[in-house]
């Protein structure tokens, strides 16, 4: 039972990673299909197998990256319950709003999946990085389904954590210097916010549905 | 080891002198005192050695949990602090700052984690007198119930009682008393330092407080207990005794007692109010002990809250009993209904205008009966209308004489000072600090406790108020006219009221005994009434058939309707439109609002916030911070008039409890434990009739709060007391009263509680599940009323506490052994919560079909079988047989599917593994639950061939469906039911749509047919035959979820079993389909179909809805929403649109309720 255990953290982290890198390419996508930043910066890449933007600005990726870093160890222990990726006008008022509602399956199954995961890794991760690439497509295409943004739009990412997490959050502090605060009541409200579904993916290990909200009157 | 502890403690004897006399000072303020050094402390834990033994103290080397009193520290880990929980840990300035003052302080102030939650501390009174000082340590209440010495909790009060004694011989104290005395004594730990000797030379002041005897024992008498109070009088601080007996009833002075041979329970002072004895024949004798074998039931058949929390149950399961019917009937006749219709009817014809527009909005009623006991009470005595009347169990004048040992004015003071939010600390303190005229309280103290259960408006007007103790009352409004408890004329009532209702509608909540939620807004719509007119019908109605008035209000919302009902009494009605709910509410103050109490009242009111208007410019944000992310959310909504609560005629039960607060007074464990056996027995008497079991059983008791006189102001009643509850979880859930007991008592005995001060006891059983043998089999021995099994299966019984996860028990399905008879009844209890008219079947015979999941005949044990009673055979016997011959007709569909459509997923094609020609272990493994599903340390716990023919039939599957085993693995328990549903559906339905409700059956439920093998249903054209076998199974399976008729509790969606509802990813189903494109179907087809949509499948459709929601598939949501309103939009009927507008509306509440914010419909 022992190497029950380790293969438990193993799992946590397997989990995590996927997710993480999946955010990563999500909010670069986001930021470019939501036109955050001028495309100038935005190169071409190929993840999942299909074609995605990236950003080659430093700051930027160092932030994105930064950030993922730190909500890391909050997805191995199953503690985030939202990531959500805040575009907001120029006043710091919330336009849209793209969640990503994460919810991984108890810890029971979990130990239980990662006990035969040697049976069907494989299966089991293609199968995931299908869904995944089902997401991406469908933030490449969201712009449709959304009103286009005012100008001036700038980013901001929150963590919607489970009751306790936060409680430890000062403790493991990944990055010195790059803390996790409590976000603006303004950052968070939104008016009249208007609910567009995009995705959701089931998959054994991670349930996720990503949603956009979005302000019903963009300009003002 | 023990060795060199006690060589240490020589050692330390043998040092003491030797350092006294070196400093010369020495005293003995740490007398029982004996402390434990942990960590680095400042001054060093040499100095304090050193103190301690200069200062009569201990000092301990080694830590003893049961000789160190104190522990000083100055820092202590995390994990140190929880395992040191209940210990008192205590920094070194204790130590130190007592030296200073010369005695031992308090050591609360000191403690080192006073702040922690758990450690409440409570108040400290420092009482000098003369040259005499002690602290009365009144703390000792840990909320939370930590291990607390008995010693402690006496506080001191029988030291001071034994010095007394020996001081004041007056009393003679029979050798039986002196015995107890010491036995009492007992208990009592060394005092801790919190009680110093009392300087007993100064004066004994006998207490003169109410017509206080000169004790009285009796030699011979074996219970003579006593106790001590602190009283006030004047500025004193005086120490009594006083000896409370009970002698004999021949006794001439206490002719109200009654004889107590070797009583050892009794009323500690307790003397019965002649008067008021003799008035009222009918109350019980309490001085019964509470270990007699009927005072439970004697209790619960006297109490009033009893009862009327029994309506109440009793009014739902008939709402949702009445709603069985109807749907069973197809439709009832609604007669109050049909006669406002007509009603209007002629109305029209006469004005032909109609009057006032039809209502779209939701519309709520909440009808209350006006001030009911008192209207039922004098139904039948017109003298008494309009006169100030009050129900009471008390019909004298209002007046008690005092009781010896009662403090009321203590009482009194303590809950006003609870209630006095500015004052933190809450104890029952012996000094009060305003002087207050003694005589006047003296009067409170002598006026009749009895509670008004209901008072009429003229006695409100006078200010007498419901719960208000009836001498209070009577000295408001010395009119005032008491009248008894007529509980059948109460139950007469308010059945009447809610048949009147029911004739209307079957959308009923019911609230209490004397009110009722009615959701109105399809009625209002139907008729084309307005609210107003309903309700002035629905007025009229009640007063004729029952002779009392109700009041009528009428909302968007509950909250709202409710809050309308208030400004509609006494007997009125009042709509509050929707254009006026700012205006109202913002004047309505807080505590208006349901939920807000005094508690939160006086929370609200130290922010500031006495209207509703005022908590509005409140943030959520600062709501949640002040009273938790729940409450604070619900205060910000309903301050605003917003409730999205939905009116429920069924309610799902959550616990099942038995308590009892009065008149409880042990003075043996033994007794105790008695009493809790007996306790449990009605505990099981109560899981037994609601058909449940629970796994998680709580036990509560309230005990005297430290420092409260040992007799409360109200006769029997519990007085102030501090509450201790303890909670454990079985491993299996139960129903034996013998289990119960044992468990509550071990927890009882964890609790180390003194049994002499426990006030009241109760007992809750949680996680509830349906018990595995129908009630009737085992609730008939213990006296139980006997309840078929369609009572098991009736809703809000069946209950299962849901989004519950963090309970491991896994079960390998199907189950490995074979020893339970039929294994799958016992899943076969859950009760639906939508189920549309499968509850109603008429006998016995079809539930039994409808609940029992037969396993293969394989599983069955033959001697078990044969064991069965023989209709019970025959049914398992005639399952098999239809089983058979479905796998038979089955055979050849599936080997030629007529479309090459892919099996969707859930279809996991094993349940007859031998036709699939898919040797190997899955013969033998019927249906593999999904992986997540096994528990890791069941599955360790297999034998191991056992684990090795597992491990290979997932390998295997694995193998078989490469690509699809995510997904398919998702509905694993869905074959086992499908071989045994199959059959069933179709007869089930048959009688659903054989209702002469709509001649044309909607493809919602004609889809179900298809999987019939007979293919007689009216349901032969329906599209759903050309689907694939294996799919229409599917269906079958999945309705049964949706319409959890028989469904294994499983397959419940908040179902309690454990282990599904991890992977339960079989989805939300519409009539049992799952996947996108076959709901796309099924929702044109319906479309389509049928000119009219009926309101079950729209309801369908909703809580499919509402599922998604709830599942977390608003992409799927999303789509069908899309498509519905396609679909609908386009239709040439507008009733479509309509349907479509009510469930979007719906969805849209649901949204905004789980996310926030409403869907985005383009």
């Amino acid at each position: 039972m022992t190497t029950l255990t380790r293969q438990d953290l193993n799992f946590g982290q397997v989990v995590a990673d996927i997710l993480c890198e999946f955010l990563e390419v999500a909010i670069h996508l986001i930021l470019y299909v939501r036109e955050v930043y001028p495309s100038g910066i935005f190169q071409k890449r190929k993840k999942y197998n299909v074609p995605v933007q990236m950003s080659c600005h430093p700051e930027l990726n160092r932030y994105i990256q930064d950030t993922l870093h730190c909500v890391k160890p909050l997805i191995e222990k199953n503690d985030v319950e939202k990531v959500v990726v805040v575009i907001m006008d120029k006043d710091h008022h919330p336009v849209e709003r793209f969640v990503f509602e994460i919810s991984q399956p108890p810890l029971l199954s979990i130990r239980f999946v990662s006990m035969i995961l040697n049976f069907y890794s494989d299966t089991l991760l293609s199968h995931v990085e299908q869904l995944l690439r089902a997401v991406i497509l469908k933030i490449s295409v969201c712009d449709a389904v959304l009103d286009n943004n005012p100008p001036g739009c700038t980013f901001t990412v929150l963590v919607h954590t489970r009751e306790a997490a936060t409680r430890n959050m000062e403790k493991i502090q990944v990055i010195k210097d790059f803390p996790w605060i409590v976000a603006d009541e303004q950052e968070v409200h939104m008016r009249e916010p208007r609910l567009i579904p995009l995705k959701t993916m089931t998959s054994d290990i991670v349930k996720m549905q990503l949603y956009v909200e979005e302000r019903a009157q963009k300009a003002s | 080891m023990a060795a060199k502890v006690s060589k240490l403690e020589e050692q330390f004897k043998l040092d003491a002198p030797r350092e006294k006399q070196k400093e010369g000072t020495s005293s003995t303020i740490f007398r029982g005192v004996a402390i434990y050094v942990n960590g680095l402390t400042d001054p060093s834990a040499d100095e304090l050695r050193r103190l301690m033994m200069l200062h009569g103290g201990q000092f301990h080397v080694y830590y003893s949990r049961s000789k160190t009193t104190h522990i000083i520290a100055t820092n202590l880990p995390h994990s140190k602090v929880k395992e040191l929980r209940g210990e008192k840990v205590v920094r070194p300035d204790w130590i130190t700052d007592s030296i200073k003052a010369g005695h031992l302080l308090s050591y609360l102030q000191y403690q080192l984690y006073a702040k922690q939650k758990h450690w409440l501390v409570m108040f400290i009174s420092k009482v000098r007198y003369l040259n005499v000082s002690f602290v009365l340590d009144c703390n000792s209440c840990h909320r939370n119930g930590l291990d607390q010495t008995a010693g402690l909790r006496l506080n001191g009060i029988q030291e001071e009682e034994s010095e007394d004694e020996t001081l004041h011989p007056a009393p003679v104290f029979s050798s039986g008393a002196l015995v107890e005395r010491t036995l009492t004594n007992g208990h009592s730990h060394p005092p801790n330092g919190a009680l110093k000797p009392l300087d007993l030379t100064r004066g004994q002041t006998p207490m003169e407080n109410g017509p206080h005897q000169p004790p009285v024992l009796l030699a011979g008498d074996k219970c003579a207990g006593e106790s001590a109070h602190l009283l006030r009088s004047g500025n004193h601080l005086s120490v009594t005794p006083v000896p409370t007996a009970r002698p004999s009833s021949r006794d001439p002075e206490h002719p109200g007692l009654l004889a107590r041979g070797a009583g050892r329970v009794w009323l500690n002072g307790a003397q019965r109010d002649t008067a008021q004895g003799a008035a009222s024949p009918p109350c019980p004798p309490v001085d019964r002990r509470p270990a007699d074998a009927d005072i439970i039931s004697e209790f619960y058949s006297r109490s009033r809250l009893h009862h009327i929390s029994t309506w109440k149950s009793e009014f739902s399961e008939y709402v949702s009993s009445l709603q069985h019917r109807r749907h069973k009937a197809g439709g009832v006749d609604f007669p109050g209904r049909e006669r406002l219709r007509r009603q209007r009817a002629a109305r029209i014809a006469g004005s032909s205008a109609p009057s006032g527009p039809p209502i779209r909005q939701p519309c709520i009623l909440h009808v209350d009966m006006d001030c009911f006991f008192v209207s039922v009470g004098i139904r039948h005595r017109p003298d008494l209308n309009g006169k100030p009347v009050a129900v009471t169990s008390n019909r004298g004048q209002g007046r008690v004489s005092q009781r010896q040992g009662a403090n009321c004015q203590l009482e009194m003071q303590y809950y006003q000072r609870k209630l006095d939010p500015k004052r933190k600390e809450v104890t029952p303190s012996p000094e009060s600090p305003d002087g207050a005229n003694p005589q006047s309280e003296q009067d409170l103290a002598a006026l009749s406790m009895a509670e008004v259960a209901s008072c009429s408006y003229e006695a409100r007007q006078a200010g007498v108020r419901n719960g208000m103790f009836f001498g209070q009352a009577k000295q408001l409004c010395p009119g005032l006219q008491a009248v008894p408890y007529d509980f059948q004329a109460y139950k007469e009532v308010a059945m009447a009221m809610y048949q009147t209702l029911a004739s209307y509608t079957h959308h009923i909540e019911a609230l209490s005994c004397d009110e009722a939620l009615v959701d109105a807004t399809r009625l209002l719509k139907e008729l084309g009434v307005s609210p107003e007119e309903l309700a002035g019908a629905i007025r009229a109605d009640v007063k004729e058939r029952t002779g009392c008035s109700a009041s009528v209000g009428m909302g968007s919302n509950i909250l709202l309707a409710r809050m309308a009902t208030r400004k509609a009494k006494p007997d009125g009605q009042y709509y509050l439109k929707s254009e006026e709910v700012d205006d109202f509410i913002r004047d309505q103050a807080v505590g208006s609002l349901p939920g807000v109490g005094r508690t939160m009242s006086c929370k609200l009111a130290s922010l500031g916030v006495q209207t509703c208007g005022d908590l509005q410019q409140i943030s959520m944000s600062r709501l949640q911070k002040e009273f938790g992310p729940r409450t604070g959310q619900t205060l910000f909504r309903f301050c605003r008039g917003l409730d999205d609560r939905p009116v429920r005629s069924e309610k799902e039960r959550k616990s099942v409890s038995a308590g009892m607060n009065y008149g409880i007074r042990f003075t043996q464990v033994a007794e105790a434990e008695s009493f809790l056996t007996k306790l449990s027995q009605e505990v099981q008497r109560r899981l037994q009739a609601a058909g449940l079991k629970g796994r998680r059983i709580t036990l509560k008791l309230m005990m005297r709060k430290p420092g409260a006189p040992v007799e409360p102001a109200k006769y029997g009643g519990h007085g102030i007391c501090d509450t201790f509850a303890r909670t454990v979880s079985l491993d299996q859930p139960t129903d034996s009263a013998q289990h119960i007991a044992t468990e509550v008592i071990k927890l009882f005995h964890a609790m180390k509680l003194n049994v002499m001060d426990m006030r009241g006891v109760g007992l809750q059983v949680q996680q509830l599940t349906p018990s595995l043998v129908g009630p009737a089999g085992t609730a008939g021995g213990t006296g139980a009323p006997r309840r078929s099994i369609r009572d098991m299966l009736a809703p809000g019984e069946a209950v299962t506490s849901d989004r519950d996860r963090d309970i491991a028990s896994v079960r390998l399905f199907p189950p490995p052994s074979s020893a339970e008879p039929v294994p799958g009844t016992s899943k076969g209890g859950p009760a639906p919560r939508h189920n549309g008219g499968l509850h109603t079947p008429r006998h016995l015979r079809t539930h039994l079909d409808l609940s029992i999941e037969v396993p293969s005949p394989s599983q069955v044990d033959r001697s078990v079988l044969e064991a069965l009673p023989p209709e019970l055979r025959e049914q398992v016997e005639h399952s098999w047989r239809r089983r058979e011959e479905l796998a038979v007709s089955r055979g050849p569909l599936q080997s030629a599917p007529s479309q090459p459509l892919a099996s969707p997923p859930g279809t996991l094609v094993l349940h007859v593994p031998e036709q699939q020609g898919q040797g190997g272990p899955a013969g033998i493994v019927l249906a593999l639950p999904d992986f997540s599903q096994v528990d890791p340390e069941v599955f360790a716990a297999l034998p191991l061939e056992l684990q090795e023919e597992l491990r290979s039939a997932y390998r295997h599957r694995n193998g078989t469906h490469p690509q699809g085993t995510v997904v398919e693995a998702k509905n694993p328990l869905l074959q086992l039911k499908q071989v045994a549903a199959a059959g069933r559906t179709k007869r089930r339905y048959k009688r659903k749509n054989a209702s002469p409700a709509k001649g044309v059956p909607s493809p919602l439920k004609s889809r179900l047919h298809g999987n019939s093998p007979a293919k007689s249903s009216p349901a032969k054209s329906s599209p759903a035959k050309r689907l694939p076998y294996a799919l229409k199974q599917e269906h079958a399976g999945g309705e049964m979820k949706l319409e959890n008729g028989p469904s294994t509790s499983s397959l419940k969606p908040d179902a309690q079993e454990k282990p599904v509802k991890l992977t339960s990813r079989p989805g939300p189903t519409l009539a049992g389909a799952c996947e996108f494109t076959d709901i796309r179907t099924l929702l044109k087809e319906w479309v389509t179909s049928i000119p009219e949509p009926m309101e079950d499948d729209i309801l369908q459709v909703v809580k499919y809805c509402t599922e998604l929601v709830e599942d977390r598939d608003l992409e799927k949501l999303y789509l069908v929403i899309k498509y519905m309103k396609r679909l609908m939009q386009q239709s040439v009927e507008s009733v479509w649109s309509m349907a479509f507008d009510f469930i979007l509306d719906n969805v849209q509440v649901v949204v905004q309720q789980t996310y926030g914010s409403t869907l985005k419909i383009t």
